[in-house]
Formats: structure tokens, C-alpha cells, sequence
């Protein structure tokens, strides 16, 4: 009986091995030997074309001396004190509206997910035609109260375009995050809070918001993810300016292994990339532990 | 009898056909205009030289040509022979070993004194050695509306400053018309287009990097008038870095500079303004310029390089020589590109006189190449220029400083990183 049993558990296991393996394999050539090549990266000085020099630490001492990682950490910050309120209020009222919807639900929740499977490089293209001193918005500025924004030839207002665009693209999606997070809360604890003569805004921080805090989480963790990873929009509309305040980490990252492989290349890179996604990382971890909570429905 | 027959082929293939005949690769720029022209010369060529075969491409499409060329070098693919390298990027290829240098090649002054290229080729001297033949120069000119011009009761396109500043007081209109395009854009190479230009201009050609003692050195007159022209422009609202497309062609700025390369599209895509109402001059110079002397601008200028790691480098000599010492291939490259070939003959030679004369508008280009000064040679050029960017022409009109302080805190950048 014995033997039989532990024959089983060995099959299972076989079974399992065989199923997981594709993934294994996958995940060892493209993420565990892209990682151990950056590893080693951090602690060499390359220019593609000649042999890679190790130089110990001196990528991380040059990368925490130079003033553009910090400036670039500076604007990931100011993006996201931009993009995480504006993106998340946003998306958590149309994730309401949502909810309310009698008919054609799927038609205009799909519809709101069509700007978030649009081409960045597209709608950067239009938003930049749109916002430029002189798009229809400023020349009817111009035209009507005398005078225009320059939206992306001042640092702050380069900064809050951007993050408009981006939460243009993703409260759909993020919207999608809440509305199921807003049908998995049970009708009875409304009944009930209405019963009790709680008004709709006591419902909402009471109730809606409190069991929200799943979806919450979940979509602070993939803004601060975005925000991090942010490429095309900055590229294609500023280029990184003015002034440099619109520089992200993905951009500093590609100028410097592709573009400056003489200076700086891929080491150097490399280290920016580490720290970025520990950064992050950072990030992730702190808001989980001051926000996520238990939540119990029942 | 069939393993014979079989045998002599395999040995025919493997030991002979290698003895007939060479091969080498090319790569040009992805311009439709320059692609027309190598595909007539490796028509030639094919007559002339049948034993060396030219397989072509043009630059692989990528982020920019030097990514592509570097991508190849990389992955072992890169070409025998390849054009459209600028000297930053030269400078780069050199430091990394990966270059030629062509004047330890048989001929190379020879084929230097053929071309009329001595003059033109100083520009490319890296510590004594010559790793690019130039090709093409091309010299920043401005355009000005002659319609605009003639309203603002101007005869002649505006010579210094102040002569901007007149223009500017009579024809621009608040956030609808503008006096001159500035600033270019953000993009590192951008610089060579307004700063760099505008400096050459002001300071008689001078250098903004000292290459020898790897510092920057435009904390000049030259230099500051430059940056005190733009703020001046950018506080009147007389320019601006956000203008609707083609504001020259649409009457809503005076003057712009540009390169022999926008003559082409100019012709095709607006024909009701071009040539006839585009007049062509130097850039504007401080008012305190002399008269007399005569006025720099920046060149564009481009050349082939021979890698290295090519397999048949007489070979790749034989065609780039071939290629550079017939005067006739220069007049073909002249017509079909528009770009000046590096000669000093141009405005003297009866071959490109008749294009000139069929083309008045590239007369002043042809004219305007031994007044044009190339790129500083530094290896650090993408990280000088980026620098340049956010911390001179920005500040332009982003930061209340004066020009002095400006440029003092830029210099102080960019020899941080040249150091």
C-alpha cells in the first residue's frame, strides 16, 4: 500500500516537473541568463567592441555621482505625484459608472480598453499635435482669452502632459481592475448601511473604498511599475526635456548602453537598471505595507 | 566519371572561383536621392570592374545609422565600405580600433590631390591619420521669405542681429508670426543646427572645443552674443520651440536655416514658394562684425570609412578610388543629391557649373563650402551636444541667468565630461 502510494506522489510529481518545465526553460534563457549577464555587466566597462574590462565597483560609484541619476529618480517622483492621484481617482469613478451601467456595458467598457491597446507612438504623435502652441486647444485659447499654454516647453507642464496622456490611455484598464473589484462587494452590506440611514458618502468610505482595497492595491502597484518603465510618450513628444525633467529611468537607460557606448555603455546601463528595479521594488513594498489590508466580504 | 565531373566542381568552387573573382560589401545612407546614384555607379563599376564584386544596401533602418553600424560591427556583420559617418561617430570607431586608417593606403594622396580634397580633408585629421574620406559638405544657409522681406522694406536678407530685430518689430505678430527659427529641436544633433552654427558664424569659424586640451571654449564674445541673440528673440516672442509644420512655406516665419538636402522636397512640396520667393544668405552676425570678412557656418559634412574587419581591404581601396578619382562621379552625385561634393573646384570646374547654372539656389551652397567648418572631432560628441542642450540653449529661454552665467556653467559641464 505503502509503495503504491509513494509510487503515486513520484508520478504526480514527474507530472508536475513535465508540465512546469516549458516555463522553467523559458524563464532560465530569457530572464535568469539575461539576469546573470546584467550582473555581470554591473562590474565591467564595455563598449560592445572591444572585451569587457572589470572595474569592481566603479559603474555604481559613477552612476551615484552623476547628478542625471538623481535628476531622473527626481522626475520618476514628480511624475508619479501627477500620475498615481490623477490615473487612480479617475479610474476609480468611471469603475463606479461602470458598475451603474444598465445597458451596452461591454460595448463602453471595451471601448475605454481601445486607448489602452493603441499605439504609443501613435496617440504621442496626436496628443503632441493636439497640445503644440499651435493646436486647435491653444489657438482656441489664443483666440478666445489671449493666451496659450505651453505645454511642453515648461518642465512642470511637460510633466503633467505626459502624465495626463498616460492616464488617458490606462483608466480603462485600470477602470476594468475596479469594476470587479466593485461587483465582488455584496449588495447586502449597502441594503444594510442604508438601513442603518448611512448616507452615499458614508457608503463610499465605509464600504466601497475599504473592500477596494484589493483592486487598490493592485493598480498603485502597476502605476508605480508604469512609472518606472515609462518610454515612449517622453521620447516621442520631449525627448526627455525641457530642462531634462521629463528624462526617465527607461530613457537614461537606452542612451546610455546605445547611444553614449563610449563613455558610459552597457555597464553603467546595466547598474541604472538594477537600481531602478530595486527602486521600484521599493516602492511596491512600501505602498503594500501602508496600504493593503484584509479584507473580508462575508 | 560522374564522381570526376562531381569532384572538379566541388574543387572549381572551392579553390578557383574565390581566385576569379572579389567581394565587398557597401552601405550608403537610406536617402532615396543617394540610392539613385549608387545604384548608376555599381552599374558602372560592374563594367569596369567585373572581378570585384559590390554587394550594396543602404544602412539598415534603426534608431539612427550609427546604432545600425554599431549593431553590425557587434554581430560580426558589419560592411567592407560604408558612407554616411559624421565625425563624432568616426571618432568613436577610431578609439574602439575599428577603422582604416586610409593614408596608410597606396594612393591615398594621390587620390586626395585627384579629388580636390585637400582643403576639405583637414577637417577629418585625427592625430595625423585620415580614417574618412569625405564625401559631401554641406553648409547651413538661411532662407528667408523675399515676399516677408520685401514687406518689412528689406532689399536683403537681414546681415547682422540687429537687422533680425528690426525684421521682427515689423513682421511678428504675438504666437501667430515669428522672425527666425532659433532653436531646431532637442535632439543632440540639433546643436549643430542652431548653437553651433550660430557660433560659427559669430566667432569667425573658431572652434567652440579646443580638441587638443579636450576643453570647451565658447565662453567667448562670440559665444555670448549667440546666447544673448535668443534671449533677446525668445523674450520678444519673436521666436519660439513650438511652431506649426513648415512655418516658412506657410508665411509665418521669416527666416530658417537649412541644409542643401531641403532644396529637393522644398521643389516637390511647394512649388509656389520655392525658388521664388526664397532668398538665401549666410546666418545673421553680431552687429560688431566686420563687413569685409567673411561670414562661417557650420558644415554637415559626411564621408565613407573602410572597417577594419573587412576581408578584401584592396579590394574595397580599388572601388573607393575608383569611386573618388573620376570628377565625372562627383557631377552625377552633385545633380542627383543636390549635396556638394568635398571639392575645392566646385565653383570653378565647368562640370558642376552647368548644374549650378541649372540650379542657382545650390550656387550659394557650392559658394558657401569653403566658408563651412566641420563638426569639432571628439568621440564624446552625442554626450558634448546633449550637455549643450540642457544646459546652454535651454536655459535660453527657460532660466533667468545672463549669457555669462549661462555659458560658464554649461563649459563647466561639458569639460566634466570631457575630462
Amino acid at each position: 500500500m505503502k509503495n503504491k502510494q509513494s509510487s503515486l506522489k513520484r508520478m504526480n510529481a514527474i507530472k508536475g516537473w513535465t508540465l512546469i518545465s516549458p516555463y522553467i526553460v523559458h524563464q532560465a534563457i530569457f530572464f535568469g541568463y539575461a539576469l546573470g549577464w546584467l550582473g555581470y555587466l554591473m562590474f565591467v566597462k564595455w563598449n560592445y567592441l572591444t572585451p569587457p574590462k572589470w572595474v569592481g565597483f566603479d559603474n555604481f560609484v559613477r552612476v551615484f555621482t552623476d547628478e542625471v541619476f538623481w535628476l531622473v529618480l527626481l522626475n520618476t517622483v514628480n511624475f508619479m505625484l501627477y500620475f498615481i492621484p490623477i490615473a487612480l481617482i479617475a479610474s476609480i469613478f468611471l469603475g463606479m459608472a461602470f458598475s451603474k451601467l444598465k445597458v451596452f456595458k461591454t460595448f463602453v467598457v471595451l471601448s475605454f480598453l481601445v486607448a489602452n491597446i493603441s499605439s504609443g507612438v501613435g496617440y504621442s504623435i496626436v496628443f503632441q499635435k493636439l497640445l503644440s502652441e499651435s493646436g486647435p486647444i491653444n489657438r482656441f485659447l489664443f483666440q478666445q482669452f489671449d493666451f496659450t499654454i505651453p505645454w511642453f516647453s515648461r518642465p512642470q507642464l511637460a510633466i503633467l502632459a505626459i502624465a495626463l496622456m498616460v492616464s488617458w490611455k490606462f483608466i480603462g484598464y485600470y477602470g476594468l481592475i475596479f469594476l470587479a473589484g466593485l461587483n465582488a462587494i455584496p449588495q447586502s452590506l449597502y441594503e444594510a448601511a442604508k438601513l442603518d440611514g448611512a448616507t452615499r458618502w458614508k457608503q463610499f468610505t465605509k464600504i466601497t473604498l475599504p473592500l477596494l482595497n484589493p483592486s487598490l492595491v493592485m493598480v498603485l502597484v502597476l502605476q508605480i511599475t508604469l512609472s518606472f518603465g515609462i518610454f515612449t510618450e517622453p521620447y516621442m513628444i520631449t525627448g526627455g526635456g525641457p530642462m531634462k525633467r521629463t528624462y526617465m529611468f527607461m530613457m537614461y537607460i537606452y542612451e546610455n548602453a546605445f547611444r553614449k557606448f563610449t563613455s558610459t555603455g552597457p555597464g553603467f546601463a546595466s547598474v541604472i537598471s538594477i537600481l531602478a528595479a530595486g527602486i521600484s521594488f521599493g516602492c511596491i513594498f512600501l505602498v503594500r505595507k501602508m496600504v493593503e489590508k484584509e479584507v473580508n466580504m462575508v | 566519371m560522374k564522381r570526376v565531373i562531381i569532384i572538379s566542381i566541388f574543387l572549381f568552387c572551392f579553390f578557383v572561383t574565390p581566385l576569379i573573382g572579389e567581394k565587398i560589401t557597401l552601405w550608403t545612407a537610406p536617402n532615396m536621392y543617394q540610392e539613385q546614384f549608387w545604384k548608376l555607379i555599381l552599374e558602372e563599376w560592374k563594367q569596369v570592374r567585373p572581378d570585384i564584386e559590390v554587394e550594396w544596401k543602404t544602412i539598415p533602418a534603426s534608431g539612427s545609422s550609427e546604432e545600425a553600424i554599431l549593431t553590425a560591427i557587434v554581430t560580426d556583420k558589419a560592411p567592407d565600405l560604408c558612407t554616411n559617418i559624421f565625425s563624432g561617430f568616426a571618432a568613436q570607431l577610431i578609439e574602439a580600433d575599428q577603422l582604416v586608417a586610409l593614408n596608410t593606403l597606396e594612393g591615398f594622396d594621390e587620390l586626395v590631390q585627384i579629388r580636390k580634397a585637400d582643403e576639405g580633408i583637414k577637417g577629418w585629421d585625427f592625430s595625423g591619420k585620415y580614417y574618412v574620406f569625405p564625401i559631401y559638405s554641406n553648409p547651413m544657409l538661411f532662407w528667408w521669405r523675399e515676399d516677408i522681406l520685401a514687406e518689412a522694406g528689406f532689399d536683403s536678407p537681414p546681415r547682422t542681429y540687429s537687422d533680425v530685430y528690426k525684421l521682427a518689430e515689423r513682421f511678428c505678430k504675438p504666437k501667430e508670426t515669428y522672425a527666425i527659427e532659433y532653436l531646431k529641436g532637442r535632439n543632440w544633433w540639433d546643436r549643430w543646427f542652431d548653437f553651433i552654427t550660430f557660433y560659427y558664424a559669430a566667432g569667425g569659424g573658431q572652434s567652440y572645443i579646443d580638441v587638443e586640451r579636450n576643453r570647451a571654449v565658447f565662453n567667448n564674445d562670440a559665444g555670448i552674443a549667440v546666447v544673448e541673440f535668443g534671449q533677446r528673440l525668445f523674450d520678444e516672442g519673436w521666436t519660439s520651440t513650438d511652431m506649426m509644420d513648415n512655418p516658412l512655406y506657410t508665411g509665418h516665419l521669416a527666416g530658417q536655416l537649412m541644409g542643401p538636402w531641403s532644396i529637393p522636397e522644398a521643389k516637390n512640396m511647394f512649388p509656389e514658394i520655392f525658388p521664388e520667393k526664397i532668398v538665401m544668405s549666410y546666418p545673421p552676425v553680431p552687429d560688431d562684425y566686420p563687413e569685409d570678412q567673411p561670414v562661417k557656418t557650420f558644415a554637415d559634412t559626411k564621408g565613407m570609412v573602410m572597417f577594419k574587419n573587412s576581408k578584401n581591404k584592396e579590394a574595397a581601396w580599388e572601388f573607393m578610388k575608383w569611386v573618388y578619382s573620376d570628377p565625372e562621379h562627383d557631377r552625377l552625385w552633385f545633380e542627383m543629391t543636390g549635396l556638394p561634393p568635398v571639392r575645392s573646384d566646385l565653383s570653378s570646374n565647368e562640370l558642376f557649373q552647368a548644374i549650378i547654372e541649372e540650379n542657382p539656389m545650390l550656387e550659394l551652397y557650392a559658394q558657401a563650402v569653403p566658408n563651412s567648418v566641420p563638426p569639432a572631432l571628439i568621440s564624446k560628441t552625442t554626450e558634448v551636444q546633449d550637455i549643450m542642450t540642457t544646459h546652454l540653449t535651454e536655459p535660453i529661454y527657460l532660466v533667468d541667468k545672463s549669457a555669462e552665467d549661462i555659458i560658464k556653467n554649461c563649459i563647466s559641464k561639458i569639460n566634466k565630461e570631457l575630462f
